[in-house]
């Protein structure tokens, strides 16, 4: 049997798990009364939908950022107000785009790699009489599958775009770049995914398992925020940039020049402007030709590592127990909402996905408040800064709260035989994301309190967004509870109709947003009384519904 | 007239003209079956017969097209909650939070049953140790095998002692140890006056030996009832074992022997 076999085999354990990763069934979901003949096509169409939809974002960031430097001169003096050196600026953007390409595709296979782990379709195509070199071909291209589209998307529309942008030369010279990212991004959701299930997902509980796994759950994270980081620093890298390169010879050039993918970004931005502007001399030559060869060389290993480790993902083992006497486990039920609270925090503790979406808000705001310390000329600059990074915690904790509504998709069906009030549900989860945000306002209060002038305004500022927030968190909420009762199944990743979260994140972030914006306006009792009204109206939506 | 609260309380489980529609098939025809105070109900089917549908509407899951379910006089359909306080439910596969550890399973359970501390945990340490699950209470209830799983299930289901159990193949994957663990916990479960148990499988043995009355489904509709002795004098056989009654009131045994024959051939 040759690639032709295995890739009838792949393609009928891709169409399995999308059909498992749409509805779920596996985690608990039940099937939905009266559509049982279109579930199937169904699934199809919302995973290519989900792929369009990932796959028309990456190519908006290439075609933007290549439209961007074509007019780089003007946009680079109008935004800074000087005319950054096309070369520099070309690494600048591409650097970006690498990255958020690399991070696209990473976040897309961590959406669905849980599901291929315990979908069991590997296996089921092991039991078959299929020799190894076709199974590992098909687990390959199932794995591949996960990616195709948006992949094409990033490896096509990339070089075109910037090609047309920059010319021929430059389109070339992204190529490397890009196939690199890639690949990167693959290996690192295989990575990353094994990890999460041998060290986190397979965890024993208890108090001081619980601090390991939100320590190794940092761990693991530590790379997406890392390019949330770079997203937000976008321009103060860019500076960097700048100053690297015109300050002469230095080991943080050369550093620089070397790193992923500023070495990938560099090529390209000296193959479409040469290299004027960039201090390119000997060293810093031999600095971007090194860096250049090992993440080429790295990728290509990658490459040879991901075609053998694939063929694992069937069956990982967890990591060993520790064998010791019998705990002396006591249960202590708590209300019903708080037990919603607890359970998620728990999941969240062994589940990736969520866990960095309780954590983003929080160390986002550490990141911001150190910068609002260390950065802020004034206090009075510094009590903007921290205002604006509490703005910037509420509109996270309110953005990702559909997301909070997504663990309910693990056991749905069994979640719906216990005699749980939707209500109950609401109210533990509102309560994480109100929580998220009071823990993210209480790091920059921390720090903030060193330069801030009038810290019992900042406090008022804190409470006053709190009921807003807790209001956008049922308004989310209280229409995902009625999309799930009307559907039969909850948006539980991106195949399942992930942009439906999106979308309801809009009214949400508006919710959040209105008494913040009436704050600049008007001042804070105006916005404290915008807050609680929002919060006593949709109060009523979210809590008044049904009691099935 | 509908029942309600109150005019019918005693009776655990009532179901009347229960009709299940998925899509263009039917699951349920018509069926009417009640499981009385004391009683194991054995609800028995090949297949795809309807046993699970019929259990998903008794807990609510599955929203029938047509009829009504009580639990002690409740109706599923307009007293959703009040119905689940009574009811304790086994699955037929075993839908748990995966990250979760069994201890915090329960603790998440009891709290949302709102049971105390010390009574939530005295039954699951009880179950527990019945089980011999206590090495196994602070593992991630992924890393479980099935049987382990499955006495999860159980133990949930009967962690708030409700007055109604409702398991779905609940031996399934289970060691012969738990499953005699099982069936002694179930007859003594409904010797405890008042309680009920509905119980759907396929292993013919099982229903004879536990079951105090039976309900043969094929094809969605209700075949036969009653205890094995009344379905014996129904198929005019009284030596006929529960197998042979289900075959017989299933036409199941039509063809039965060529299709044995036909084993033997290469």
């Amino acid at each position: 049997m040759g690639w032709r076999d295995a890739w009838r085999l792949g393609g009928v354990a891709f169409g399995e798990l999308s059909f498992q990763a749409v509805y779920a069934f596996r985690q608990g979901n039940l099937l939905p009364i009266g559509s049982a003949s279109s579930l199937v096509p169904k699934g199809r169409r919302r995973v290519a939908q989900s792929k369009a939809i990932v796959s028309t974002v990456l190519a908006l960031l290439a075609v933007g950022a290549a439209a961007f430097l074509q007019r780089g001169a003007m946009f680079s003096t109008l935004l800074f107000g000087y005319a950054v050196p096309g070369t520099i600026l070309d690494t600048g953007v591409v650097t970006g785009i690498l990255t958020l390409d690399a991070a696209f595709l990473w976040w897309t296979g961590l959406q669905v790699l849980p599901t291929l782990l315990s979908s069991s379709v590997l296996p089921v195509l092991e039991a078959l009489p299929v020799d190894p070199a076709t199974f590992r071909r098909a687990a390959a291209l199932l794995y591949f599958r996960l990616f195709d589209f948006p992949v094409v998307t990033v490896l096509v529309v990339t070089p075109v775009a910037f090609g047309f942008a920059l010319g021929v030369a430059a389109g070339a010279a992204v190529v490397p770049g890009v196939l690199a990212s890639v690949v990167f991004a693959l290996a690192l959701s295989l990575l990353t995914g094994r990890f999460f299930v041998r060290r986190i997902q397979g965890a024993r509980g208890g108090g001081g398992n619980s601090v390991v796994r939100w320590t190794l759950l940092l761990l693991w994270l530590l790379p997406s925020f890392a390019i949330l980081g770079f997203v937000t620093g976008g321009f103060r890298f860019l500076f960097l940039l700048v100053a690297v390169a015109s300050g002469g010879p230095s080991l943080l050039r050369d550093l620089l020049y070397a790193m992923y993918p500023v070495s990938f970004a560099l090529f390209t931005g000296v193959a479409a402007h040469g290299r004027g502007g960039a201090g390119l001399d000997p060293g810093a030559i031999a600095a971007l030709a090194a860096g250049f060869a090992a993440y080429l060389g790295l990728a290509a290993w990658a490459v040879v590592w991901l075609f053998r480790e694939i063929r694992e993902l069937g069956h990982l083992p967890t990591a060993p127990t520790a064998a010791g006497p019998r705990p002396t486990y006591r249960l202590r039920p708590q209300t019903a909402a708080r037990a919603v609270l607890t359970k998620d925090l728990r999941i969240a503790s062994r589940t990736p996905g969520y866990a960095f979406l309780l954590m983003l808000p929080v160390l986002d705001a550490l990141a911001l408040g150190l910068l609002t310390v260390i950065d802020a000329p004034r206090a009075s600059a510094a009590e903007g800064l921290a205002l604006g990074t509490v703005t910037a915690a509420a509109l996270l904790a309110t953005f990702f709260g559909p997301a909070f509504f997504a663990i309910e998709v693990l056991a749905f069906s069994y979640g719906r035989t216990l005699p749980l009030r939707d209500r109950s549900v609401v109210l533990g989860k509102s309560a994480l994301i109100a929580l998220v945000y009071l823990v993210a306002s209480a790091i920059v209060l921390a720090l903030a309190s060193l330069r801030v002038t009038d810290p019992l305004l900042f406090l008022a500022f804190i409470a006053a967004e709190l009921p807003a927030v807790v209001a956008a968190a049922f308004v989310e909420l209280g229409w995902l509870f009625r999309r799930a009762r009307a559907k039969g199944f909850p948006v539980a990743n991106l195949y399942s109709g992930g942009w439906i979260a999106f979308l309801i994140a809009i009214p949400g972030l508006f919710v959040a947003g209105a008494p913040l914006l009436v704050f600049g306006v008007l001042g804070l009792p105006a916005m404290a009384t915008l807050s609680v009204a929002e919060l006593a109206v949709f109060a009523a939506f979210a809590l008044g519904g049904s009691d099935a | 007239m509908a029942l309600g609260a109150g005019s019918d309380d005693a009776t655990p489980l009532r179901i009347d003209r229960l009709t299940v529609q998925y899509g263009e098939r039917r699951a349920v025809t018509d069926l009417s079956i009640a499981v009385r105070p004391g009683e194991i109900y054995g609800l028995l089917g090949s297949n795809g017969a309807g046993k699970s549908s019929t259990i998903k509407s008794v807990v609510g899951l599955v929203r029938p097209v047509a009829g009504a379910v009580r639990v002690f006089g409740l109706d599923v359909a307009h007293d959703g909650r009040r119905t689940k306080e009574e009811l304790g439910y086994v699955p037929e596969t075993s839908m748990l939070y995966d990250s979760l550890t069994p201890s915090e399973f329960l603790e998440f359970v009891a709290g949302v049953r709102g049971l105390p501390e010390a009574t939530a945990t005295a039954r699951a340490r009880t179950y527990a140790a019945a089980f011999r699950l206590e090495s196994e209470f602070e593992e991630p209830i992924v890393s479980l095998s099935n049987g382990t799983r499955q006495k999860v299930l159980i133990i949930a289901a009967l962690l708030h002692a409700p007055r109604l159990l409702v398991l779905d193949e609940p031996l399934n994957g289970l060691d012969p140890r738990s499953v005699r663990i099982v069936k002694d916990l179930l007859r003594r479960y409904v010797a405890e006056g008042g309680r009920g148990v509905l119980f759907s499988t396929h292993t013919m043995e099982v229903a004879q030996e536990l079951c105090h009355r039976v309900g043969i489904l094929d094809a969605g509709v209700l075949q036969g009832e009653g205890s094995v002795a009344e379905l014996r004098a129904r198929v005019a056989r009284g030596d006929a074992s529960l197998e042979e009654i289900f075959l017989r009131l299933t036409r199941e045994d039509e063809g039965l022997s060529d299709a044995v024959a036909l084993l033997g051939e290469p």
